[in-house]
């Protein structure tokens, strides 16, 4: 495949209880976002692409293989997709250990020609899962569940990998845990994914290109740099809990802090964050809400707060709830989103090109 | 006998009506759960209809006797006409209590539709199953109105234990009545307790683990 060649084709109507999905999307992001609320259909349009779901209108195709193609009365069940299901729910197979279930897609990884056994092995590795082998999968934590459905589908030998809500049942530290497999298995496997999720940190970690699904329909797209910091998105995206999502190298490790260099060609920039497990050089996948950022026109001085990182105005947008300014620290780092009363961005007289410092403390970072 | 010719069949109908929706599906539930609620001679007088020389099992119509009325096929037909619906609607029960997702899973790792039910669906609803034929088994040992109609009461031909209990009650036999009264109570009391035992351990594992 050129790498020009779209990925996924797909034009899709497949009415619903309350709206008709509408999709139409060609594209070619390895890592695919569909981000929306809760009802939007994100669910639907996953099993549909999994082959778990009949009775829709258009076509769908991956890799240039067609799939469905409802004129020609084409329909490919999963198990001719070649694709890995991770649901919200997991759904382990309870008459199966951990080693059983892993081991359930062999026969069609070694139908497909994948070395199941190097596979098998460095999914256990990854995922760290060499622990649970034995166990009843009732027996599992939440986050164990979650790492051996993502295994049982690794192991498979998936083409494409589909993640409904991977982190949605799990707490916030379980989460955070989750997200780093997530990653490593992104960077460790190179399997093409698309990731359902309601929530733009783990999308914003994880993807290439987020598509925003309203009411079955794709209403915005782009890069997730770009998508949550839109002025039509923001209010959106803040209240399904968007972040300032950033990585960094760990520089320095202080008794209960630590010190991240974000990536920047020209000056480092350096934060003091929480301390988090990891030894110097690991990268760090951090956070910061954007209303635990203050502003300041002028270095301020006598401040308790550990971080106060110049920056420079690229836009103040206002929506129906908010006011919101772009702050950029560096070209390679993504920029900032500060929420601000209209009264301070009047008295600060923030605009466009003006330079700032964004004051935050050490614990409002979380990692 | 009798288990064997319902399990096979009462398996493949239970799935059907578990999973499957379909023109007609209400008629066909009820009509598998008639003989549960009509009294027994009637199934029995309706079977003797259906195998009598001009019934439409009959030599008349086939062209050929099945020879099935007061012999052992007799008895294992009217056993197991009173007992299917109870093995189905067991069995529909055991299979209903697999979420279907789990097969979803199968499907997405590559099984076939036919995969998928024999090595998840199946495995899960194993108890329930065994849980289904156990009381069949029970229902068919306990079977008398319609057997004797069909099959009639020859010793040593078509006496079942519920017939061979009554000619020795009626012929004041008490020593005989009384064993057999023993041995019913024994294999009802094992076999319907295995069943509760199952069916509570099957109900434990069904769901999937989520």
């Amino acid at each position: 495949m050129s790498e020009n060649s779209n990925l996924f084709d797909l034009s899709l109507r497949l009415p619903l209880d309350r709206f008709e999905l509408n999709i139409e999307y060609t594209g070619s992001a390895r890592m695919l976002g569909v981000f929306g609320v809760s009802g939007s259909g994100k669910t639907t349009l996953l099993e549909y692409i999994a082959g778990l779901r009949k009775g829709g209108r258009g076509c769908l195709s991956f890799s240039g293989e067609s799939w469905e193609n409802s004129k020609e009365g084409l329909f490919l069940w999963a198990d001719k997709r070649r694709i890995g299901y991770v649901p919200q729910d997991h759904w382990l197979f309870p008459h199966r250990s951990v080693r059983g279930n892993l081991e359930m897609g062999k026969r069609r990884a070694l139908e497909v020609g994948v070395d199941f056994e190097a596979i098998f092995e460095r999914v256990v590795e990854v995922l760290e899962l060499q622990s649970t082998f034995d166990s009843r999968v009732d027996r599992l934590s939440g986050g164990e569940r979650q790492r051996v459905a993502l295994g049982r589908a690794l192991c498979s030998g998936p083409q494409l990998l589909l993640l409904d809500e991977p982190l949605a049942s799990l707490d916030r530290t379980l989460r955070r845990r989750i997200l780093r497999f997530l990653i490593r298995v992104r960077d460790t496997f190179d399997i093409p994914m698309v990731i359902v999720s309601h929530n733009p940190m783990e999308l914003q970690v994880l993807c290439d290109e987020i598509l925003v699904l309203e009411e079955g329909r794709i209403v915005e797209r782009g890069s997730p740099e770009e998508i949550f910091r839109r002025k039509s998105m923001f209010d959106t995206a803040k209240e399904q809990g968007f972040e300032n999502v950033f990585s960094g190298i760990l520089v320095e490790s202080l008794d209960r802090t630590i010190t991240l260099e974000l990536e920047h060609e020209g000056q480092p920039v350096r934060l003091r964050v929480p301390k988090v497990e990891g030894s110097v050089g690991d990268r760090v996948i951090a956070s910061l809400a954007s209303d635990d950022i203050l502003i300041a026109t002028e270095k301020p001085t006598g401040l308790s707060a550990r971080n106060c990182i110049p920056a420079r105005i690229e836009g103040v947008e206002e929506t129906e709830l908010r006011q919101f300014a772009i702050a950029s620290i560096g070209e390679a780092i993504p920029q900032f989103v500060v929420e601000l009363t209209q009264d301070a961005i009047d008295e600060l007289s923030l605009k466009p090109g003006i330079d700032v410092y964004l004051v935050f403390k050490t614990n409002a970072v979380k990692v | 006998m009798t288990c064997l010719v319902v399990a096979v069949p009462g398996t493949a109908l239970a799935y059907l009506l578990a999973r499957r929706s379909f023109f007609g599906k209400g008629i066909l539930s009820t009509i598998t759960t008639l003989p549960l609620v009509l009294p027994p001679t009637a199934v029995g007088y309706l079977l003797l209809r259906l195998f009598a020389n001009d019934g439409l099992l009959g030599a008349n119509v086939l062209g050929i006797d099945l020879n099935i009325l007061l012999t052992w096929k007799a008895v294992v037909i009217a056993c197991s006409a009173m007992s299917f619906p109870l093995f189905v609607r067991t069995a529909r029960v055991a299979f209903e209590e697999v979420n279907p997702r789990l097969e979803d899973m199968g499907r997405s790792l590559g099984f076939g539709a036919c995969r998928a039910f024999a090595s998840i669906t199946l495995p899960l609803a194993s108890r329930g199953l065994v849980a289904a034929a156990l009381l069949a088994f029970t229902r068919a040992l306990g079977e008398f109105g319609a057997t004797v109609i069909i099959a009639g009461n020859i010793p040593g031909q078509t006496q079942t234990l519920a017939s061979a209990l009554f000619s020795a009650q009626q012929s004041g036999n008490e020593s005989v009545a009384n064993n057999l009264l023993l041995v019913a109570l024994g294999v009802g009391f094992v076999t319907v307790y295995a069943t509760e035992h199952l069916t509570r351990k099957s109900q434990k594992t069904k769901g999937g683990s989520r």
